[in-house]
């Protein structure tokens, strides 16, 4: 009975585990095969709206170039935008993520899978991570090492790029 | 012209006599309250409608001596003007700006006339939205243009005095505070039960816009366009402008709820956003349900506080809600409550309002001599710190038609576009007929990024702040 009950808490605990893992694509209300899991691309860029969709929320952003002293533009010299989508606006808050806590102008890192389309748009993996106000990283790194960032969710780095 | 003016004058006289018994209402809580049933400094019933229009004639079918009700009489109906001069004559007696907005190559460098009502032609901006046939009659010739924009009434003008709040509260929480300490100190909060509750309050109400003796200044029907903006700030000035430019002179009106967008708070008082009302009254919340492209829910927690962490107060998450949060308490059979958590966004042939916005509304009885009840009347209090540069009021009533037993029931909306934006212009599309679909940027306002990518070619706006530089480029 001991033993089974250990059991019990091992296969409880490793489907929590599976189940936070998984509980965006599981919640949504899209398929996130549109993504591609086994790219991770690392942004640090400039918000340029936050829409706090009940759906998902995203965050609209223009990638930083590497000097971190402006953003990328396209040909038109107007900012490239990226979107990055994570999970509902009323969960996202419950992690620091929200309209009021990202104005444009707010500088921040984050992790994505990156559309298999190759559009200009992702979907958040690991934590995200804001600079403090107007305080962009050194050349080449991210708002992770600034002393004063915050991470969002607390206590979750930013996801390693890979692929 | 004589003849005009004879219906004209008739006009004027007909409607003073027919609606003087219509007096706009205010509840009076049978005490001297700190910030509820003070007493309207003017009924909107008793002006006429600032124009320029065409209004149905005297004795024609449809014809009603209440005031803004456009489009309820059919076009080939006979109509008579109601405005100082047409087809871009100067009314006699006034003296023209040097420019106005029907003729100006960019209205954001006319920013010292916005205050004069002449700018606008003296009409609202009601009717400058209706002056491309927004309500199935055109003031304008489209072969020649805007400049042929008529003259509205520039002696009429529903006073500012009457629009502003009159109480001395800056904030809504300071306001919600003060009616829930005087509650309280006459021995409230009312807490009901099923048994106590008013349910007389539950069923159908009638369209608040064609209740006669319902007429308020939010219809914007009897104001001149300059005072509506002298509730404004500066910016929320520029983008009311710049809405009523497009309106009534590029006509690229951009109506939200054309696009199936979301139409937004303040559209609840708009008179053509919502129709019947349905009310439903439990001890614990009371739901207020209307529409008619979309659908309007207003859920009153009793007993409900806000979360005051955040942006802004709030129920729930701190998410800006599309028709915010709202929380309430009653004293007796009045219910008083604070909305906030409101998603910013726009009224069109109005202004703007802002993620600050917030209001304090209180319901209360109407009833005849005798006590039976006839429906409620509806005090709203707005404060929006960016957008107004003082509080607002409106009040209206709304008349009981019958139990939710009875009649239509209340529809869900599911709102399905048929009309998209091609190139900045709204445009009714076929099935399969193929479209280039620019996505919005829907926090963002995307109305008026239209505007600037189509409509506004050779204007300087003034210039937004550079969120994108940090430090010294190489």
């Amino acid at each position: 009975m001991k033993s089974y009950s250990k059991f019990g808490a091992l296969a409880i605990t490793g489907l929590a585990a599976i189940g936070v893992l998984t509980v965006a694509p599981v919640s949504a209300h899209h398929s996130f095969a549109l993504y591609n899991n086994e790219v991770t691309k690392v942004f640090t860029g400039v918000v340029t709206r936050v829409n706090p969709d009940a759906n998902h929320l995203q965050i609209f952003f223009a990638p930083m170039n590497a000097e971190r002293t402006n953003v990328e533009r396209g040909a038109d010299g107007k900012p490239i935008i990226w979107a990055v989508e994570m999970t509902g606006s009323a969960a996202a808050a419950d992690q620091g993520i929200s309209v009021g806590s990202f104005p444009p102008g707010t500088v921040f890192s984050v992790a994505m899978h990156p559309l298999r389309s190759g559009e200009l748009a992702g979907s958040r993996e690991g934590g995200l991570v804001q600079c403090p106000a107007k305080t962009p990283p050194a050349p080449g790194k991210h708002c992770d090492s600034v002393t004063g960032s915050t991470p969002h969710p607390a206590g979750m780095g930013l996801a390693p790029s890979k692929g | 012209m004589r003849m005009v003016v004879a219906v004209l004058a008739g006009l004027a006289i007909s409607a003073l006599v027919s609606t003087s018994a219509l007096a706009q209402g205010i509840a009076d809580p049978g005490f001297k309250s700190a910030g509820r049933g003070w007493p309207m400094k003017a009924d909107a019933n008793k002006f006429a409608v600032t124009g320029a229009t065409m209004r149905p004639a005297p004795g024609a079918p449809g014809f009603s001596n209440v005031p803004g009700i456009p489009g309820a009489t059919p076009a080939t109906q006979p109509r008579v003007f109601v405005g100082l001069a047409r087809d871009g004559a100067v009314p006699p007696g006034v003296t023209p700006l040097p420019v106005d907005m029907f003729t100006t190559k960019d209205f954001y460098k006319d920013r010292a006339l916005w205050s004069d009502p002449r700018y606008f032609r003296c009409n609202s901006p009601a009717a400058i939205e209706e002056l491309w046939g927004a309500g199935g009659v055109s003031l304008v010739d489209a072969k020649v243009g805007p400049t042929t924009a008529p003259w509205g009434m520039c002696d009429r003008d529903y006073p500012r005095a009457a629009i502003v709040s009159p109480y001395p509260f800056k904030t809504a929480q300071a306001h919600y505070e003060a009616l829930l300490a005087e509650t309280k100190k006459r021995g409230g909060p009312t807490i009901h039960t099923y048994a106590t509750v008013p349910g007389e309050w539950t069923g159908r109400y009638q369209h608040p816009g064609f209740t006669p003796g319902n007429a308020y200044w939010y219809r914007m029907r009897y104001n001149q366009t300059s005072t509506i903006l002298s509730l404004l700030t500066p910016e929320y000035q520029k983008r009311m402008v710049q809405e009523t430019y497009h309106q009534g002179t590029s006509n690229t009106p951009q109506w939200q709820s054309q696009y199936c967008w979301p139409e937004g708070f303040m559209r609840r008082w708009h008179e053509f956003a919502v129709w019947e009302h349905y009310i439903m009254v439990t001890p614990d919340d009371v739901q207020i349900m209307a529409g008619v492209a979309r659908n309007f829910v207003t859920n009153i927690l009793v007993g409900r506080k806000f979360d005051m962490t955040g942006s802004v107060p709030h129920i729930g998450k701190d998410v800006p809600r599309w028709y915010g949060e709202t929380i309430g308490f009653w004293d007796h059979d009045s219910l008083i409550t604070w909305t906030s958590n409101i998603q910013g966004w726009k009224v069109h042939a109005a202004y703007e309002y802002s993620n600050k916005l917030q209001t304090i509304e209180i319901y209360s009885p109407n009833r005849d001599a005798r006590g039976k009840f006839l429906g409620l009347n509806h005090e709203a209090i707005f404060y929006d710190p960016d957008a107004l540069v003082e509080p607002v009021r409106i009040v209206r009533s709304y008349v009981k038609l019958s139990g939710l037993n009875e009649g239509d029931p209340y529809v869900f909306i599911e709102c399905v576009p048929t009309i998209y934006p091609v190139k900045g212009r709204a445009t009714s599309v076929t099935p399969g007929q193929t479209i280039e679909f620019e996505v919005p940027d829907m926090y963002g306002r995307p109305w008026a990024q239209m505007w600037e990518k189509y409509s506004e070619p050779g204007m300087e706006r003034p210039k937004e702040e550079d969120i994108f530089s940090f430090g010294k480029e190489k």
